[in-house]
């Protein structure tokens, strides 16, 4: 699903951000991408999404590289992926329901649609009866789960998360990573970045673990 | 077709909610637009009600036609005939030059002299009037022709107070266009600072549309939309404006009017003024508004 291939970064000609990165993420893996403050990871996701181009090397996410896109192009592929942030990142002046359903709106989904995904997603995230509430009113397990509905509600191929977990206590990061297991169980390809290492270690995936740019372990993990 | 309706709705809805999110912003912004457009267009009413109002006692345009010596008389009826089947001419008048001894002695105060009588030396003469309508392009192009006929000897040109006038109306003209094009650059900045910060302000929402794979077009949409909300107030406020200040010109100048013109209640007000204003009111907001979205959105991306 997901191909590096020698990809280095390189910001204002300077700063390598990444540096020779090697890895292939199969269809509905689910992997945690972990390192310090600053090591990368961001980069990482951010090539993923499209929001950097690749210094060199190659991009690949189902099989399109990503330096061929552009605009509408690079539009469409995005609205085919699901992100998840550590701050949620919610429309305060939008209803939860409005939230979760923005992808479907962009992508545009009909709107006899639109209510049923989003019902959908909701129940998925035990947020059904907080649909009409303001994301204001919600606790920031509730609006990280209100962020986590919105990635999925479109159904994406691949979900891309950038410390979900951040803002959250043990409690409420567990049950967020149980969902993103969930997901990974129904074929959705998943890499979490994180520097926790709690939820890395609780978890039985794949670990890349990126230093200084640098892609320094790839393996399998053992939940304890 | 349903998609395109949604996609419009949802970003008229966006727009209408920005704009009530930054009311006082807006209605700022309107009102100085509005005011910054009636300039241009006032002065535009004024250039138009100038260059169509014509005194009914103005003074036409004449050229007093001295002909040659011994002209035979077949030869000035034609010239006067070819003269008074002209469009733009409104009388001739032949002025034998006996009659233009008297006049000129009369004018001076003198009785005809009685030497002269006998060896006038002015020659015969037409007095030709223009029309009242005249324009100085036609009234110059008869004059060269008079002045190149073999018939003719010399002559003289008084132009037309109204003629006079409409060379300062022109220069006047000159200058309003001057000045409207700095109004709409003005205008046209304004939206684009306006319009950029907007798309500042809203750098966080915009990332977030653009990650959950919003096209560019989607994005830019609301704000076009609120431009053209922004050019549609502004062009009404401007026409509002112009219609009051040209109000208030005719009352004071009621009674210059009425000598003008016993016909004339106000000065007539123009609809092509009204209809470019509001036109170039919309356009002026829609590119100010595009060029700095574009822009903001090229840096942001």
């Amino acid at each position: 699903m997901i191909e590096f291939e020698s990809v280095a970064k390189v910001y204002d000609g300077q700063r390598q951000a990444l540096s020779d990165v090697n890895f292939r993420l199969a269809p509905g893996e689910m992997a945690f991408l972990t390192g310090h403050s600053g090591a990368g990871k961001s980069t990482l996701l951010r090539l993923i999404l499209g929001l950097e181009t690749a210094s060199s090397g190659v991009v690949r996410v189902a099989g399109t590289d990503l330096s061929t896109l552009s605009g509408e192009k690079l539009a469409r592929y995005r609205r085919r992926v699901g992100v998840v942030f550590q701050d949620p990142n919610l429309e305060d002046d939008l209803s939860v329901y409005d939230n979760v359903a923005l992808p479907l709106r962009i992508s545009g989904f009909s709107e006899s649609e639109i209510p049923k995904r989003v019902n959908a997603a909701l129940s998925r995230v035990d947020l059904s009866d907080q649909a009409d509430a303001s994301p204001r009113v919600l606790s920031g397990g509730q609006q990280q789960r209100v962020g986590i509905a919105r990635a999925i509600v479109h159904r994406p191929a691949l979900l891309v998360a950038d410390e979900p977990t951040g803002n959250l206590d043990p409690e409420l990061s567990a049950r967020v990573m149980r969902m993103f297991t969930q997901f990974q169980q129904l074929g959705v390809t998943i890499l979490v970045a994180t520097h926790e290492r709690a939820v890395v270690e609780s978890l039985p995936f794949r670990r890349l673990v990126i230093e200084n740019g640098c892609l320094v372990s790839d393996g399998m993990g053992v939940a304890r | 077709m349903n998609r395109w309706i949604l996609d419009h709705t949802q970003a008229i809805h966006d727009a209408w909610k920005r704009t009530s999110d930054r009311l006082t912003q807006f209605v700022v912004l309107v009102c100085l637009l509005g005011i910054l457009l009636a300039i241009p267009g006032w002065l535009a009413q004024i250039w138009l009600g100038m260059s169509s109002l014509v005194p009914e006692d103005a003074v036409q345009s004449e050229a007093i036609v001295f002909l040659k010596q011994n002209l035979e008389v077949e030869a000035r009826i034609d010239l006067e005939r070819t003269l008074s089947e002209m469009s733009d001419t409104d009388q001739i008048v032949f002025v034998p030059r006996s009659a233009a001894l008297e006049q000129l002695s009369a004018q001076d105060g003198l009785e005809p002299i009685a030497d002269l009588k006998t060896n006038n030396p002015l020659p015969d003469a037409l007095r030709v009037r223009f029309s009242v309508q005249g324009v100085e392009a036609r009234e110059n192009q008869i004059i060269e022709t008079l002045s190149g006929d073999q018939r003719v000897l010399s002559l003289r040109y008084y132009p037309s107070t109204r003629i006079q006038y409409a060379s300062l109306v022109e220069m006047l003209g000159f200058l309003g266009i001057g000045l409207s094009a700095l109004t709409v650059i003005g205008v046209l900045m304004a939206v684009f600072l306006v319009a950029a910060a907007d798309v500042v302000d809203d750098r966080r929402r915009i990332e977030l549309y653009t990650l959950l794979g919003a096209s560019r077009r989607f994005i830019r949409r609301p704000y076009l939309y609120r431009a053209t909300l922004l050019g549609v107030l502004a062009g009404l406020i401007a026409c509002l404006v112009i219609t009051f200040l040209n109000e208030v010109l005719s009352s004071v100048l009621a009674s210059n009017l009425k000598a003008l013109d016993t016909r004339l209640e106000n000065i007539p007000m123009d609809g092509r003024i009204l209809i470019g204003v509001a036109s170039i009111a919309v356009l002026a907001s829609w590119v100010g508004a595009e060029r700095a979205v574009n822009r903001r959105l090229r840096a942001l991306h």
